[in-house]
């Protein structure tokens, strides 16, 4: 379990080594080196996900390690309150940034191992704070330094910690 | 982030998204914005002022200008063009939509913004000039999201169009050319007005070869369009590029199948074109002009 502590409260996700090794130990390796601490969910969007794990306040984006294999083609399914490895638009390229889903989004799961069809790998679950989840994906957001859906308020990831 | 010193201007292949949510999005593509066609730059510029704050989001699915010779062009005082014209007033267009872009998207209209096959060098400058995102070409959009209840939209694949054009060999190892980083960085790094030249040179061959070709090598086939679907496990799709707008229902492995297909756009011809699609009430609309 990997607990989230936010400025609106604690999330705690479960991880699933089993169908997600390579994204865990990817996840866990950010979390470990603290790299989560401080930074933002930087782009919400309600109805659809809650990202963040990539930039600090200010918008300012954090440097990174390689990016991990995308392992989307393990069966879970992007549903409500699960966790997934947020990517550009090469199937290949996630790194630290991850997304909350807020809503069934059978549209990001994979369907072929090709370009458009990779789908984005879910590595985990929410199981506690869906409160503090439902409050995030609620904020008031804007465009900021670029980009769309930033909140207007930091939402901020003040430090994650993982079980043993 | 756009803050470099490199002499050129920069290419925006980075951040892209290729997954996104829409709300209530209107759909357009092909404007060919020019100096021109200054009815049609007019048009565009009043539905910007009419969804301004009113549509959730726009996003332009390629083709926003007839060409585009590298962001630079935005701080440019034209200069002379070779062949007498006026250049400068192709870049006082690229200036104003930027600008007009912005504007709704201070609004709170997100502004989404794919290459086309003229525009494929419209770059990070722009893009933030426009507060715009840039989509990958294809993108997958869920069309209609809901916050409250919380419900995925229509899974809908959104592309240029070109790319589905394959029976068209020698335009697919052009799209090729135009689409790589590195050729994309050479180009960008000649000077402003040897890229004009090159590009008017491009353009004249590109309307003869048009004209010689028969026309269904210009449309995309079936089959690419099939595969493409198929592979973005998705039933429905929007895509602009081939000027023949419709509304496509067909069977795809069996299950019905959607592909819109947008018009482009010339106000100043006779008659008249343009136009785009809308979502409202739970389903795609035309949006005539």
């Amino acid at each position: 379990m990997v607990r989230l502590h936010t400025n609106h409260g604690v999330i705690g996700i479960e991880l699933d080594a089993e169908r997600a090794p390579k994204t865990v130990e990817n996840f866990l390796k950010y979390v470990r080196l603290g790299h989560y601490d401080n930074t933002l969910f930087h782009r919400v969007i309600n109805g659809f996900m809650i990202q963040g794990g990539g930039f600090e306040a200010g918008m300012r984006q954090k440097p990174t390690a390689a990016s991990v294999e995308n392992e989307a083609t393990n069966g879970l399914r992007n549903t409500k309150y699960t966790v997934a490895m947020a990517r550009t638009s090469d199937p290949h390229s996630a790194t630290s940034q991850f997304f909350i889903n807020v809503a069934d989004n059978d549209f990001l799961n994979h369907s072929a191992p090709s370009g458009q069809g990779w789908g984005y790998c879910v590595f985990g679950k929410v199981v506690e704070g869906i409160d503090v989840v439902d409050k995030i994906k609620s904020v008031r957001t804007s465009r900021s330094g670029g980009h769309q859906d930033v909140p207007e308020e930091d939402v901020l990831i003040e430090r994650a910690e993982a079980d043993a | 982030m756009a803050n470099s010193a490199a002499p050129g201007p920069v290419p925006a292949r980075t951040a892209t998204i290729d997954r996104l949510a829409l709300r209530e999005p209107i759909f357009v593509s092909d404007l060919h914005l020019c100096a021109q066609r200054p009815r049609t730059l007019q048009r565009f510029l009043a539905l910007l002022g009419e969804i301004g704050g009113n549509a959730a989001e726009l996003v332009i699915l390629g083709d926003l200008f007839e060409y585009w010779a590298g962001d630079d062009t935005l701080a440019s005082e034209g200069g002379q063009a070779p062949g007498g014209e006026d250049p400068g007033a192709d870049d006082r267009v690229g200036v104003e939509v930027a600008q007009a872009l912005r504007r709704i998207a201070s609004r709170n209209t997100n502004v989404y913004l794919m290459h086309g096959n003229r525009d494929v060098l419209l770059g990070a400058q722009f893009v933030q000039d426009a507060g715009a995102q840039l989509l990958a070409d294809p993108a997958i959009a869920s069309i209609g999201t809901q916050a409250a209840p919380a419900r995925a939209g229509l899974a809908t694949l959104l592309a240029h169009g070109d790319a589905y054009c394959t029976l068209d060999l020698p335009y697919q190892a052009f799209r090729r050319q135009a689409r790589d980083a590195q050729f994309q960085a050479a180009f960008l790094a000649r000077p402003l007005a040897e890229r004009r030249q090159l590009i008017g040179q491009a353009r004249a061959l590109s309307e003869t070869s048009k004209r010689q070709l028969a026309m269904q090598i210009m449309d995309v086939t079936p089959e690419a369009i099939a595969q493409a679907m198929r592979s973005a496990g998705v039933r429905h799709m929007i895509h602009g590029h081939t000027h023949r707008p419709a509304r496509h229902d067909f069977l795809l492995d069996g299950a019905p199948a959607t592909r819109w297909v947008l018009p482009d756009w010339d106000l100043d011809a006779t008659p008249p074109r343009g136009g785009g699609l809308r979502w409202s009430a739970g389903e795609l609309r035309t949006l005539s002009l």
